[in-house]
């Protein structure tokens, strides 16, 4: 799950003053210290502070990483300890006087920033896997997790693909997906599930 | 939410793949240029300084069982060669480098221009007001260190 091979190829190339990288880096971890605050409930400005904080750390911190591959920990354990100062900060300018545990945010237990690393990471892979499918999968894909779904007509119509053609397009477009090298280290562990006697990627280190 | 299960079966990955451009599109694209734009600060080229103490850290829980006023922040900042020792008042931050000698101490926000001030021969000074978000100091001493302190929020 944390030795995501991508990750660190992206760290390295950080450490190198790669800004491109660095901008893939921020895409891809944008989502969990994002989803942390909300966790928090804080404000849009609190969360922008919450940002800039986290990034600015990370600039500076990671050339120190001793394990890239644990940055998305490192990324929600900072994220978290910013938003308690953001909440304290708040609690001690709006309510002095008040007894601390009434103005307490709700208890945001461990276990939490746990899965939201964890969907981030399978949300992550799965959006990297997503984008290197060819044209026509991203496309029907696309189409199909949109909200409403088109219906199979209209996906006919929009690509130009015989109706009788989707289902078995979209069965191949999703074998594609899984397969992607970029789910192995989600998947990894649970591949025995899939009817596949096709060995998974073995990841490198 | 569904974290990793035992049958990505094909609607399981469809799913997952729906949650994952959802929590995509639910960052704003400033949210995300900000992140970006923090590269600017790699390779800083000085002796970086570590926070080494904090007031704050070492009363913290005894602050929030009792809920007193909070005394006078006080941080300190060592870097091999220098120390950077800060108070935060109610409206400015006093601060004194040692070994004492004089020095520019310039506060680099986050985003923003950067403002510099003198200490006196004793390395003393003060920075007024208190910067309102996310900055650090950067102090360079005239015999010609240079030392950074990490990253501080007030």
């Amino acid at each position: 799950m944390r030795d995501d091979p991508a990750v660190i190829a992206l760290v390295a190339r950080v450490g190198d003053g790669d800004q491109e990288a660095w901008d893939e880096l921020i895409e891809r971890f944008a989502p969990l210290v994002w989803s942390i605050c909300v966790r928090y409930q804080l404000s849009r400005p609190d969360i922008d502070d919450v940002g800039q904080s986290v990034w600015l750390l990370l600039v500076e911190q990671i050339g120190n990483l001793r394990e890239p591959a644990a940055l998305p920990g490192w990324l929600a354990t900072t994220t978290k300890r910013e938003c308690l100062r953001v909440l304290r900060a708040a609690r001690r300018h709006d309510h002095a006087g008040l007894p601390p545990e009434d103005q307490m945010a709700p208890e945001t237990p461990d276990s939490m920033i746990e899965q939201e690393i964890i969907k981030a990471e399978r949300d992550a892979a799965l959006r990297a896997a997503f984008a290197e499918l060819p044209p026509v999968c991203h496309e029907l894909l696309s189409m199909l997790i949109s909200d409403p779904a088109p219906a199979y007509a209209e996906v006919s119509v929009r690509l130009g693909m015989a109706i009788g053609s989707i289902g078995p397009t979209r069965a191949r477009c999703l074998e594609r997906l899984r397969r992607s090298p970029h789910l192995v280290t989600v998947l990894g562990g649970h591949a025995g599930a899939i009817e596949d006697e096709e060995p998974r990627g073995e990841h490198r280190d | 939410m569904s974290i990793v299960t035992d049958s990505w079966d094909d609607e399981t990955v469809l799913a997952a793949l729906r949650e994952a451009q959802l929590a995509r599109e639910a960052v704003p694209a400033e949210f995300i240029e900000a992140g970006k734009s923090a590269y600017a600060w790699h390779n800083i080229d000085a002796e970086l300084a570590q926070l080494t103490y904090d007031s704050t850290r070492e009363s913290a829980e005894a602050l929030s069982v009792r809920a007193e006023t909070a005394p006078i922040r006080a941080l300190t900042f060592s870097s091999p060669h220098l120390t950077i020792e800060l108070e935060v008042t109610p409206d400015s931050l006093i601060g004194q480098v040692a070994p004492a000698q004089p020095a520019t101490v310039v506060v680099q926000p986050g985003t923003g221009a950067e403002t510099a001030v003198p200490t006196d021969e004793t390395g003393c000074f003060s920075i007024h007001p208190i910067p309102p978000a996310t900055f650090r100091l950067l102090c360079r001493t005239d015999a010609g260190l240079e030392v950074l302190t990490r990253w501080i929020t007030l």
